[in-house]
């Protein structure tokens, strides 16, 4: 097994001077070529994690290694977003290219490989057209195309197809798979769909909220390439989804029950209480 | 197919009168086109009579109080057609465009120079704050006394009222747009690794562009109007002047005659910003558009 690329140990980060408590005691490893889903519910810091390995923010506790090295950002890691974050002055192509020169490639070199890239997700002829022509699957293309172009070691993806039609979804996730597995980049995928996470990635981590910490890692191993032989029918498929979903439905029931005790007793100012009841 | 084919005729051969109410939004381009005319046409239908109207009211003001009043319509055309022949109305045009140009010219210099060092460099904007906002409060003919004694009544000392005027909006425009910079497109920068510099002039200026457009059009809004303050309480000189002078001598027609040409050079300077300001904030022109 070679060298881990991506290596978490005790990553912890607090907001608001620790009022918030995003993350706590993060430890895992990614491979390189590795795909690595982080799963689970809202607000459990997923995008504070990719931020962290991004280099974008620091942990306060714990050690964040990229490459050997504390994270940087640069080009050796590149990130899809939510939404496609293109910058609306400039084309398509123009999107590109600015990441290209943020990398050092000399201009004469960055419109055949804007187009190149362009190509690759099917977009080669809407390179001139500016992002608000294009629909939110085809934005979403561009920024896929945007972040191989810097050729990253790592690719961190934040949610990125959430906001996007069941159809678009599952083709961009084949046309995803298929990059990656002709690239060998290490993949961090944010994701809360379960289905989606099984699907893409060979290991799932699944985080629980408040404070945001691992729950469980789950290897998934299904026969490659994924994209041709759809395994959401398989008996082992359908195991670990209801394995994953059960463990999300403890998690919410034990938030559920905190959210109860929190409301029970937060809300109540104990010196004011007594004093009521002494009267009473 | 087939039932949608002989369905569309019968949509194309509806009564007009019913259409427009009746098409629901989806109904085939032609019609839309054609509501849009007819809309097109109503506006302006309703723009030339409303004109019309005015220019009534002018004929009847003129004939129950008098030219002193509201003078007649045919005699402002007739000091309008002297004044443009005898190049009173050229020059004093010459005038007031040389302190309207350099007043905006400075204004907008300074003021996009100065809102884009407030708005990169954030504690300067915090400091500044306070100092920026009690000059943009007070108003620009305040400080005219001040003007006179510090640069004389001529030309270069209109330029300053000008200047005076139309800097804050300008400034404050620029420094905002910037500071609000898109924060989900400097996170993306950022991730692909630009560095500060980059980050502001690749990213954060353009982002600030159509604000600074806008501040542009308010600032030449605000030129027109204290270069005719300038005029009319400084060394009378230009259009502001020619207003004085025929108003001092109650002369109306004259005077109307001169507050068309301002009217027109208002409406003007605006228009050109305005489509300034479309062509490049074109994309978010577009967004507004709910894409
Ligand atoms: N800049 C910040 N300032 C203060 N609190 C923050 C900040 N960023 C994140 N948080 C808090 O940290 C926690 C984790 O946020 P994060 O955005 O990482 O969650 P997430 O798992 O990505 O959620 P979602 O699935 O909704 O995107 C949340 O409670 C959030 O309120
Ligand atoms: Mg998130």
């Amino acid at each position: 097994m070679s060298a881990p690329i991506i290596s978490l140990r005790h990553v912890g980060k607090s907001f608001k001077d620790g009022e918030v408590r995003a993350l706590e005691d993060i430890s895992f490893d990614v491979r390189p070529g590795e795909f690595v889903s982080l799963v689970g519910p809202s607000g459990c810091g997923k995008t504070t994690l990719l931020r962290i390995i991004n280099g974008l923010i620091a942990p306060d506790e714990g050690e964040v290694h990229v490459m050997g090295a504390a994270p940087q950002p640069g080009p050796d890691l590149a990130m899809v977003f939510q939404s496609a974050r293109l910058l609306p002055w400039l084309t398509v192509a123009g999107n590109i290219e600015f990441v290209l020169q943020l990398k050092g490639l000399p201009g004469s070199e960055r419109p055949a490989r804007a187009r190149a890239l362009l190509g690759a997700v099917g977009l080669r002829e809407f390179a001139e057209a500016f992002p608000h022509e294009l629909s939110g699957g085809m934005q979403q293309r561009v920024g896929l195309a945007r972040a191989l172009a810097v050729e990253p070691k790592v690719l961190l993806m934040d949610e990125p197809f959430a906001a996007l039609d069941a159809m678009t979804r599952e083709v961009l996730r084949k046309e995803l798979l298929q990059l990656w597995s002709r690239r060998g980049i290490a993949v961090v995928f944010v994701t809360h769909d379960i289905d989606e996470a099984i699907l893409l990635s060979q290991r799932v981590v699944l985080l629980r909220p408040r404070p945001g910490r691992i729950d469980e890692i789950v290897d998934v191993s299904f026969p490659e390439p994924r994209w041709q032989q759809d395994p959401r029918t398989s008996p082992a498929f359908v195991s670990m989804r209801e394995h994953l979903w059960d463990r999300i439905h403890d998690m919410v029931r034990d938030g559920a029950e905190l959210e109860e005790l929190a409301g029970a007793f937060g809300n109540v100012d104990w010196s004011t209480a007594t004093f009521h009841r002494s009267f009473l | 197919m087939i039932e949608e084919r002989t369905e569309q005729p019968i949509v194309r051969h509806r009564p007009p009168a019913i259409a427009p109410v009746a098409v629901p939004m989806f109904a085939r381009k032609g019609n839309t086109a054609r509501r849009r005319r007819l809309e097109n046409g109503a506006v302006f239908g309703v723009q030339i009579i409303l004109a019309l109207l005015l220019l009534a009211g002018m004929y009847a003001l003129n004939a129950v109080g008098g030219n002193l009043v509201m003078p007649n319509p045919n005699d402002i055309v007739a000091e309008s057609v002297l004044m443009w022949s005898d190049g009173t109305m050229l020059k004093g045009l010459g005038e007031s465009l040389t302190v309207i140009s350099l007043g905006f010219l400075l204004s907008a210099s300074t003021g996009i120079f100065l809102g884009v060092l407030l708005g990169g460099f954030r504690v300067l904007g915090r400091v500044l704050d306070p100092f920026v906002n009690a000059m943009n409060s007070t108003p620009g003919a305040a400080f005219i006394p001040l003007i006179i004694v510090w640069f004389g009544l001529y030309t270069e000392a209109k330029v300053v009222v000008v200047w005076n005027a139309a800097f804050f909006p300008i400034l404050i425009n620029t420094t905002a747009g910037i500071a609000n910079a898109n924060k989900e497109l400097v996170e993306m920068a950022r991730a692909f690794g630009a560095k500060r510099a980059t980050l502001f002039w690749r990213v954060m200026v353009p982002d600030a562009l159509p604000s600074i457009l806008s501040g542009l059009r308010i600032g030449a809004a605000i030129c027109t109007v204290g270069t005719v303050i300038a005029e009319l309480t400084m060394a009378q000189s230009g259009l502001g002047g020619l207003l004085a002078a025929a108003g001092n001598r109650f002369q109306m027609d004259r005077y109307f005659a001169v507050v068309i040409v301002l009217m027109a050079l208002g409406t003007l300077i605006t228009a050109m910003l305005r489509l300034a300001e479309r062509r490049i904030g074109r994309w978010r022109v577009s967004l507004a558009d709910g894409r």
